[in-house]
């Protein structure tokens, strides 16, 4: 109760200051819409060369990335920490933080959300309704229940492996450019995985699961049955991967060296 | 009851060495050396509540680490510390509600928003009650006159003024022990004499106990009874400052100035049956004798000094703890023992 | 001096290796599933817009190498040294506060080239059906064109980060200059797959020369007449892009001169 009522607190702080701000934010949504076009844009011009990927039409592959937008749009907001190393661990933050009687990591996600972010959830939604449309799919009585399990599990897995990530920071002293580099393998995810072959497809079902973020829970929505296995799968990964991810954190916050060192 | 609680506390930090040049950068990739490196080195430590101890030592003599392990930052490698009856590290989110932290070059503030703004977070942060924060704050902003500075962001303040909000918001919740590591750092001779004065106030009033770190000694002059000196991770001198005068240099400081270059072994030779120290004093042509002994003593110095060179000017001075310390690191403790 | 920045600057990147494997694993991985989609788009296809299947890898290959060498982060650090007041400690400094950054990016486009998209390559190689040229030609106007794609990216950045001095925050523009070039350069889809319409615009815009053009002179894409004037287009766009960069430095100088920083 006490960490909600922060959260809110924080939030409406943020509002405040980002609204100050405002030229910056309008840039700032525009390049979030960007960035979603840029990805429809690839899907689009790859369609105007072929007419399925392996099995998979245009539509259903534009639904995927639809779906995808949802979890990563949360992701984005609350877990803004690749840079993470050097915002707070080479410059010290860190020190602040670990003073403050709030669990560490609840503290970097609120000072860094970026709510903003959230606008990808109605353009995710929004493309799935279209793609949906074209490709004639009913909504049933639990789907929206489905859906907000499946996107919860996909943005935990992102969460996970970000937070993992951010964690060595506290073991090595290296900077960290894989972070930005991670950010391209989790838009593999978005692809039907019976294109990759089985080493890439391991990678991206059990080692980086942003499969789990895509095209697997997509894949109940689009009754593709043969995947359901995997669709069902999602929110256990996502909890897996936050337990695993919370637990890094909490050893690596014990390895903390300090600033100035 | 103690405050602070610590026996053996001891911190080490690997560090890597990397080679040199190309090659050794290469090298570096499949293999690195690495050194430990000890910055507190078994240290004992006790405060009472009430208590305002001054930290001090030389850079990477220790002094930060050994706050930051404190404060619950960092993990001790060996030793045990209790801290308001708590571990800081492990108890932490319930320790540090008991204790408040100024780092003199970090804020605790946020950059963008007010400072009005910053305190509200904080008030929420640390779970207070509107009246704790009304009447409490209520105080401690009037005697740090920040009431103006309120409604202005962070950034744009002065460093003086925001260090006086830093202080408002580490005694937010009115902790019983306080940290301050470099609180003066950079600030003009006025906002330090009311930070002094804001300190000694609380500690007298609510027997806030303080522990602070300072290059600044005027800083321990003003407000500390109790010194803890530090090097290299192990703690050299803990006790009074007057006993640290006393016993650490009797007698005084002659600073001469003479009329002609004079050589230090020159005034070494001539001056060598006392006992006495000579170093370079700041004007030129300056030597600085610090003579332990009595007044006697001093006066044969002197006129043994004028009787071989002829001087423009001699002064006679107490000698100053900047002086007292700097002869510490300087000699270490064997010879004062 | 400059030559000095630049192998500090070399010998941090080396400093690091954490980042160095992960990198080369992470590159590994980006183009091996880049290869896999690729071959589901062509499905049966011999060839798309005169580029077969093989072109086209080694395109995506290429182009994400070249990424290595041409890309930094010089935006963002200058934007974080304006809004931290540094620059104008930098300005008094007996050297250029431009020249200098693009220095510190060319020392750490020279180490990725050489400790990672050469070991990178070879990897890739191995893995998938790459072809190398034979002729040393298409080699030399390879190196060229890369050298100026680093130019242009660079000029970019410095652009983009000088921009600070005039909207205090700038994270949102940099973002979208990103995902700008990221589309419009070439790296995810060569500019020919586009519609012609986008194609005609394109022609119009710097990004083609930072991505498009190497990896279209690496691949042969390009052959005889097509390769000079790539490389005519792309010098033109290193002498055009100073003026922008000039005049904004100049103004920027000036109101820090008045606003004493």
């Amino acid at each position: 109760m006490f960490y909600v009522s922060i959260f809110f607190q924080y939030a409406s702080q943020y509002m405040k200051t980002r609204l100050t701000y405002r030229s910056d934010l309008v840039v700032e949504l525009f390049s979030d819409i960007l960035f979603q076009a840029v990805n429809l844009i690839f899907i689009l011009v790859v369609f105007g060369h072929t007419t399925l990927l392996s099995g998979w039409s245009r539509e259903e592959i534009i639904f995927i990335y639809g779906f995808f937008l949802v979890p990563y749009a949360i992701f984005s907001s609350f877990f803004n920490i690749w840079d993470f190393n050097e915002r707070y661990i080479v410059k010290g933050e860190m020190d602040r933080v670990l003073t403050r009687p709030i669990h560490s990591l609840f503290q970097i996600i609120i000072e860094r959300m970026e709510l903003e972010s959230m606008f990808g959830v109605i353009t995710g939604v929004a493309i799935m309704f279209y793609a949906g449309s074209q490709l004639g799919l009913t909504v049933s009585w639990y789907d929206p229940f489905m859906f907000i399990l499946m996107v919860a599990g996909g943005a935990l897995i992102y969460a996970g492996i970000f937070i993992i990530l951010a964690s060595i920071s506290f073991w090595s002293d290296s900077r960290t450019d894989i972070m930005p580099m991670m950010y391209n393998i989790g838009n593999y995810g978005r692809y039907p995985v019976d294109i990759y072959n089985q080493v890439i497809r391991y990678v991206l079902t059990w080692i980086l699961p942003f499969a789990f973020v895509g095209v697997y829970p997509a894949a109940f929505f689009l009754g593709r049955d043969e995947w359901y296995f995997y669709a069902f799968l999602t929110p256990v990964m996502g909890l897996v991967f936050i337990t695993i991810a919370v637990f890094a954190w909490n050893e690596g916050v014990k390895r903390y060296r300090g600033a100035g060192n | 009851m103690n405050v602070i609680d610590v026996h053996g506390l001891r911190k080490e930090f690997k560090s890597y060495s990397s080679r040199k040049g190309l090659g050794g950068a290469f090298r570096d990739l499949l293999t690195r050396n690495y050194t430990v490196l000890r910055a507190v080195d078994d240290i004992d430590l006790q405060v009472k509540q009430g208590e305002m101890v001054a930290y001090i030592g030389e850079n990477g003599a220790g002094k930060s680490t050994t706050i930051k392990m404190l404060t619950g930052i960092l993990t001790p490698t060996a030793g045990e510390v209790q801290v308001n009856g708590m571990d800081p590290h492990r108890q932490r989110e319930a320790f540090v509600r008991t204790i408040g932290v100024v780092f003199g070059q970090r804020s605790q503030l946020w950059w963008d928003i007010a400072v009005q703004e910053s305190f509200r977070l904080l008030k929420k942060v640390y779970r207070l009650s509107d009246e704790h924060y009304d009447t409490h704050m209520k105080q401690v902003i009037e005697t740090l006159e920040i009431e103006p500075l309120l409604d202005k962001p962070v950034r744009k303040l002065s460093l003086g003024q925001r260090m006086r909000c830093e202080l408002a918001a580490a005694l937010i919740h009115n902790p019983p022990l306080l940290f301050l590591d470099e609180p003066t750092i950079g600030l003009d001779v006025l906002v330090k004499m009311k930070i002094r004065e804001f300190l000694k106030e609380i500690n007298r009033k609510y027997k806030t106990t303080i522990l602070l770190t300072t290059h600044d000694l005027s800083d321990i002059e003003a407000l500390c009874d109790r010194v803890v000196l530090l090097d290299e991770g192990r703690i050299i001198y803990d006790g009074g400052l007057e006993a640290l005068q006393n016993n650490w240099v009797e007698g005084k400081q002659v600073e001469f100035e003479f009329q002609k270059p004079v050589a230090k072994e020159e005034l070494e030779q001539i001056t060598a049956e006392f006992p006495v120290k000579w170093r370079a004093a700041e004007k030129l042509r300056g030597w600085k004798a610090t003579v332990e002994g009595d007044d006697d003593t001093v006066s044969k110095v002197m006129s043994v000094v004028m009787s071989h060179h002829s001087i423009s000017d001699v002064k006679l001075n107490q000698v100053s703890t900047e002086e007292i310390i700097r002869n510490i690191y300087e000699e270490g403790m064997h010879r004062h023992g | 001096m400059y030559l000095e920045m630049l192998r500090i600057r070399f010998l941090m990147m080396l400093a690091y290796r954490t980042n160095y494997y992960s990198g080369i694993l992470i590159y590994s991985i980006n183009i091996g599933a880049y290869y896999f989609l690729w071959q589901a788009i062509y499905g049966g296809q011999e060839s798309i817009q005169g580029l077969s299947v093989v072109q086209m890898t080694t395109y995506v290959a290429i182009a994400w190498m070249a990424r290595a060498f041409y890309f930094n982060n010089i935006d963002r650090e200058i934007a974080q040294e304006i809004q931290e007041g540094k620059v104008a400690v930098e300005m008094i400094r007996p050297y250029n506060y431009l020249g200098m950054k693009t220095m510190q990016g060319l020392g750490e486009g020279l180490f990725r080239l050489l400790f990672f998209s050469a070991p990178g390559m070879v990897i890739v190689w191995l893995a998938f059906p790459i072809s190398f040229s034979a002729e040393v030609s298409v080699w030399g106007f390879f190196f060229i064109s890369l050298i100026f794609s680093f130019i242009v990216n660079t000029q970019i950045n410095l652009l983009t980060g000088i921009l600070t001095f005039f909207l205090l925050y700038n994270t949102g523009l940099i973002r979208a200059k990103r995902v700008v070039i990221d589309l419009f350069s070439g790296l995810l889809l060569p500019i020919s797959f586009y519609p012609l319409w986008a194609q005609d615009i394109m022609a119009f815009l710097p990004f083609q020369a930072i991505s498009y053009i190497p990896s279209m002179i690496f691949t042969e894409g390009f052959t005889g007449g097509e390769v000079y004037s790539a490389l005519f287009q792309q010098a033109v766009w290193c002498l055009i892009l100073i003026v922008p960069i000039q005049i904004l430095w100049v103004t920027a100088r000036r109101r820090l001169i008045v606003q004493g920083g």
